[in-house]
C-alpha cells in the first residue's frame, strides 16, 4: 500500500485539559506517602499474604504481656514477672525481625518498580521522602513497642485490688515507657531503613538487617569477654537494652554506664538517619 | 525438517484463565499453522497469559492447549520442538552472549552445541558481541541474543512474547526479516504486540485479543471484509478520474465519490462488488487505473472497529 | 544431575557480596572460640558442644546458610525473571531442582563444616574429645545443610518473601516454640541436627546430651528432605510465571 505524504500538518484538539482544582502542596504530599507507608508496614492495602508476616510479629510481641497477665489472674495477685523496662529486651529479636521484613517493603517497592522519579518529579522532595518513609517505619514500630506495653500496664492495674492506687504509683513510668519506646521505635527503623535503602533487592535488604542485629550482638558478647566491658557497646541490642535501663533509673548489671549507652543509642540513630538522607539524595531515580 | 501434513502446530481449545475473580484469558479457540501470526491486543488484553498458557508456564483454568499434538501443560519435553522468547529482559548477565546461547544447546544435549550456538548467533547478526557479557548489552541486543538462545535447536514452533520492544527501527527491520526467513523454512512463528504497525508488517495472519476474549482472527484484511456493515474507503488514482468518477457513481456498489485534484475518495457499500466491477469498468472506458488503495484498511481501523463492538 | 546447570548455579552463587558475607559470618565462631580459650575458663568439651557447636554453628550459621543459599538458587532466578531459560527446555525439572539443590547443599555444607572445623579445634585442641566432637558435628552440619537447604529451597517455590518466611522459622519456630513446649523438637532441623551429632560423637551425658536420640534424628532429617524435596519437584512442575513478570 502506498500512501502520499501529508501536505499540511494539523494539530486535533483531543479535549485534554489541565487539572484546575486545588493543589494540596508538598505537606499534603509527605502526609500521604507517611500514611500509604505506614499501612504497607502492616501490610494494609496489599493482598492477604502481605499482613501475615507483620501480624503473626505483633501477635509474638503481645505474648509476653498475656503471660504475664495471665499468670497474674491465675494466682490473683500482683506480679512482677515482667517488667516495663524489660519489655523491649525480650522481644528484641522480635523487632529486629519485623524491621527486617517491612523495612525493604518501605523501601525497596520504590526502587524495583522504579518509581522513585515519579515521587521526585512531584510537590515531594527526595528529604521528604526520606523522613516520610522514616517516620512510617518509627510508627510502625512504635505500634509494635507501646501497644504491648499499654496491655501490659492496664492489665497490671486491673490485676491489683486498687486499680486507682496502682495506676496512682505507677503513673511515673508511662513517661518512661514513652521515651524508651521511641529510642527503641527510633534506632530499629533507622538502622534498618539505612539498610534497605541501599537495595532494591529484598533478600539482601532483610539478610543484611538481620546480620547487624544479630551480628552485632555476637560480636558485643565475644569483644565484652575478650578486649573488655565496653566490648558490649557493639550490641545493639545490649544498647536498647541499657538505654531503656537508663531512662528507668532500673538495676542492671551492664558494667557500662547505662548514660554512655542512651548517648550511643542517640548517636547511631544520628549516624543512621543521616546515611539514610545521604542516599535519597543521591539515589538515581 | 519440511513441514508435512503432521499435526496442528498449535491448537488451543476452549482455554480460560482466572486469576481470583479476574478473567484474564475468556474461552479462546484457535489454531495456528506455519507462517508467522500476530497476537494483537491492547496492554492488559490477556496476551501475555495467552502465551504463557501456550508454553506450559501457566495452567489454564478450563480448555487446554497442544503444540504439535502434545500438550502444553505438564510437559517439559514440548520444548524439544518450541523456542520460547520471554517478554522480561533478563539474562544471565555475568555470561557472555555466546556462553549464553551455548548454555542453551547444551540444555537441549544438541550433539555440537559449539556449532549450533555459533550458527544461531549468526543467525540474528550478533557475532561481533558474542563475547562480550550480556549484561552488558542493549535492550535490542539482549532481544536478540534471547532469540538465538530459543532458535538454537530449531524449533518447528517459536513464541515470541512483544519481541520488538526495545528495538531501534533498522534492528527491527532485520527481526521482521529473520521471522519472516523462519516462516518461509515452514517454521510457525508467533508473536504479540500491541502496535498494530508491526502487526500489520510481519504477520500472514492474525489473531485480536480484547478484554481476554478473541475478537477476531484470519488475514486481517479478510476480517474487514467480514464486517461489512461499515463502509469501506478507496483511493484511487487514474488517467481520468472525472469520467472514471462518474462511471462509477452509477455502480450500485458505491455510496459516495469525493474528487480533489489527483485522487479520487470511493467510499463503497459493497465490497465484493465493487472490487469485481471497477476493473470492467476502467477498461470499457479506456482508463488507465494508477492506484487503488484501500485507505482504512490498516490494522488501526479494524481494531478500534473490533474494541469499540 | 546436569554438570551445565550446576556450572550456572555455582558461578550464580559465587564471587558475589553475599559470599564475601557468608565467609565473614562463618568466621565469626572461631573468634569466639579463641576468646574462650584466652579466657581459660570452662570445660573446653562442655562449652564447646553446648554453646558454639550446638549454639552458634548448628542453631544460628547452618541455618542462615542454608537459608541464603537455598532460598538463592531458584528463588533470585524466578525473581529476576531468567529461570524460564532453564525451565524452557526439554529436561524433566527434577533434574533442574536436584542440581541446583546440590550446589546449594555443597555451599552450605562447605560453608558451616569449615567454620566448625577450624572454631571446633581452636575451642577443643588438646581435649579427649576432640576427634569425636568434631567429627559428630561435621558430619551433622553435612546431613542438616541437606536438610535445611531443601526446606528452604521449598519455600522459595512457595512465596516469594521466603528469606523473611525463613527467618521466622529459624527464630520463632526453632528458637522460640521449642524452647517453651518440648514436644514441637520433633519437627525442629536444629534438634534433629544436634542429635545426629551427639549420636555420632557418643561422648558422655554430662558433656553433651542432645534432647532427641540418633534414630529419631536421623528419622526427621531423612523424612524432611524426602517431603521437602518430593513438594519442590513437584511444585517446580508445575511452576507458573507470575502475572507481575
Amino acid at each position: 500500500m502506498t500512501t502520499e505524504p501529508e501536505r499540511a500538518g494539523s494539530i486535533y484538539d483531543l479535549g485534554y485539559r489541565s487539572y484546575g482544582g486545588t493543589r494540596l502542596g508538598r505537606r499534603h504530599a509527605v502526609r500521604t506517602v507517611y500514611v500509604e507507608s505506614l499501612r504497607s508496614a502492616f501490610g494494609l492495602g496489599r493482598r492477604a499474604s502481605s499482613k501475615v508476616i507483620p501480624v503473626i510479629l505483633l501477635v509474638i510481641v503481645l505474648l509476653p504481656a498475656a503471660v504475664h497477665l495471665g499468670i497474674a489472674a491465675a494466682s490473683r495477685q500482683q506480679m512482677d514477672i515482667v517488667k516495663p523496662e524489660d519489655y523491649s529486651s525480650f522481644v528484641e529479636v522480635i523487632l529486629a525481625l519485623f524491621v527486617a521484613a517491612q523495612a525493604p517493603e518501605l523501601a525497596g517497592r520504590d526502587q524495583r518498580n522504579r518509581t522513585l522519579s515519579l515521587y521526585f518529579s512531584r510537590a515531594i522532595e527526595r528529604r521528604d521522602y526520606a523522613l516520610a518513609k522514616l517516620g512510617a517505619l518509627v510508627s510502625a514500630m512504635l505500634v509494635l513497642t507501646l501497644v504491648p506495653q499499654a496491655v501490659l500496664f492496664v492489665g497490671n492495674a486491673f490485676t491489683t485490688n486498687d486499680a486507682l492506687e496502682y495506676l496512682r504509683e505507677d503513673a511515673a513510668n508511662v513517661p518512661r515507657v514513652l521515651a524508651s519506646s521511641v529510642l527503641v521505635s527510633g534506632l530499629c527503623a533507622s538502622v534498618a531503613l539505612a539498610i534497605a535503602s541501599r537495595t532494591p533487592r529484598r533478600a539482601y535488604a532483610t539478610g543484611g538487617i538481620i546480620a547487624i542485629f544479630v551480628g552485632s550482638a555476637a560480636i558485643g558478647g565475644i569483644l565484652d569477654a575478650t578486649v573488655g566491658r565496653y566490648g558490649i557497646m557493639v550490641s545493639l541490642f545490649d544498647l536498647m537494652t541499657g538505654a531503656t535501663y537508663w531512662i528507668f533509673s532500673a538495676e542492671h548489671e551492664y558494667e557500662v554506664a547505662t548514660e554512655l549507652m542512651f548517648a550511643a543509642v542517640v548517636g547511631v540513630t544520628a549516624i543512621s538517619v543521616g546515611l539514610i538522607l545521604r542516599r535519597y539524595e543521591r539515589i538515581p531515580a | 525438517m519440511p513441514p508435512g501434513p503432521g499435526p496442528v502446530p498449535i491448537e488451543v481449545e476452549h482455554v480460560s484463565r482466572w486469576f481470583g475473580n479476574v478473567v484474564a484469558v475468556n474461552d479462546i479457540s484457535f489454531k495456528v499453522g506455519p507462517g508467522v501470526t500476530g497476537l494483537l491486543g491492547p496492554n492488559g488484553a490477556g496476551k501475555s497469559t495467552l502465551l504463557h498458557v501456550m508454553s506450559g508456564f501457566l495452567k489454564p483454568s478450563a480448555g487446554g492447549v497442544r503444540i504439535g499434538d502434545e500438550p502444553a501443560w505438564l510437559n517439559p519435553g514440548m520444548f524439544r520442538r518450541v523456542g520460547l522468547v520471554p517478554e522480561r529482559e533478563a539474562t544471565y548477565g555475568f555470561l557472555t552472549g555466546f556462553e549464553f546461547v551455548r548454555l542453551a544447546a547444551k540444555l537441549h544435549r544438541l550433539p555440537d552445541p559449539d556449532r549450533a550456538a555459533a550458527r544461531a548467533i549468526e543467525t540474528v547478526e550478533m557475532a561481533g558481541a558474542q563475547d562480550r557479557a550480556t549484561g552488558g548489552y542493549s535492550k535490542g541486543m539482549k532481544q536478540r541474543i534471547k532469540v538465538a538462545a530459543s532458535i538454537v535447536h530449531d524449533p518447528q514452533v517459536l513464541i515470541l512474547d512483544e519481541p520488538f520492544n526495545g528495538m531501534d527501527p533498522r534492528q527491527r527491520i532485520h527481526m521482521m526479516d529473520l521471522l519472516r526467513a523462519m516462516a518461509r523454512a515452514g517454521r510457525t512463528v508467533l508473536f504479540s504486540s500491541h502496535i498494530l504497525e508491526e502487526v500489520e508488517r510481519l504477520a500472514d495472519s492474525v489473531l485480536v485479543i480484547v478484554a481476554g476474549r478473541l475478537a477476531a482472527s484470519g488475514d486481517f484484511r479478510e476480517i474487514r471484509r467480514l464486517m461489512t456493515d461499515r463502509p469501506h474507503t478507496f483511493r484511487i488514482r487514474s488517467s481520468d478520474n472525472r469520467d472514471l468518477g462518474a462511471a462509477m457513481l452509477s455502480q450500485p456498489s458505491v455510496s459516495g465519490i469525493e474528487l480533489d485534484r489527483e485522487v479520487m475518495t470511493v467510499r463503497v457499500a459493497d465490497f465484493g462488488a465493487f472490487t469485481r466491477a471497477l476493473p470492467g469498468v476502467a477498461r470499457t472506458r479506456g482508463i488507465t487505473l494508477l492506484e487503488v488503495a484501500p485507505s482504512d484498511e490498516s490494522l488501526e481501523s479494524v481494531f478500534s472497529y473490533l474494541v469499540r463492538r | 544431575m546436569n554438570g551445565d546447570i550446576v556450572r550456572l548455579t555455582l558461578r550464580q552463587l559465587v564471587g558475589k557480596r553475599r559470599t564475601v558475607f557468608m565467609v565473614l559470618v562463618a568466621l565469626l565462631p572461631s573468634v569466639l572460640a579463641t576468646a574462650f580459650r584466652a579466657s581459660g575458663e570452662g570445660d573446653p568439651a562442655e562449652w564447646a558442644s553446648t554453646q558454639l557447636l550446638g549454639g552458634m554453628v548448628v542453631a544460628m550459621l547452618l541455618p542462615l546458610a542454608g537459608l541464603v543459599f537455598g532460598t538463592a538458587i531458584l528463588g533470585t532466578e524466578i525473581d529476576d525473571g531468567t529461570a524460564v531459560y532453564l525451565l524452557a527446555r526439554p529436561i524433566p525439572r527434577r533434574e533442574i531442582l536436584l542440581s541446583k539443590l546440590c550446589v546449594a547443599w555443597l555451599l552450605t555444607a562447605v560453608f558451616v563444616a569449615a567454620s566448625l572445623l577450624v572454631a571446633g579445634t581452636i575451642a577443643l585442641e588438646g581435649t579427649d574429645e576432640w576427634g569425636a566432637l568434631i567429627a559428630g558435628f561435621v558430619v551433622a552440619t553435612v546431613a542438616g545443610s541437606l536438610a535445611y537447604c531443601t526446606v528452604f529451597t521449598l519455600l522459595s517455590l512457595l512465596t516469594g518473601r521466603a528469606f523473611i518466611a525463613g527467618l521466622l522459622y529459624v527464630f520463632i519456630w526453632e528458637g522460640l516454640v521449642t524452647a517453651l513446649f518440648d514436644g514441637t523438637r520433633l519437627l525442629s532441623l536444629r534438634h534433629a541436627t544436634l542429635g545426629l551429632a551427639g549420636y555420632v560423637a557418643s561422648v558422655s551425658r554430662d558433656t553433651f546430651d542432645p534432647e532427641l536420640g540418633g534414630a529419631t534424628s536421623v528419622a526427621v532429617l531423612i523424612l524432611a528432605v524426602a517431603a521437602a524435596g518430593w513438594l519442590a519437584v513437584v511444585k517446580l512442575q508445575r511452576f507458573e510465571i507470575g502475572e507481575s513478570g
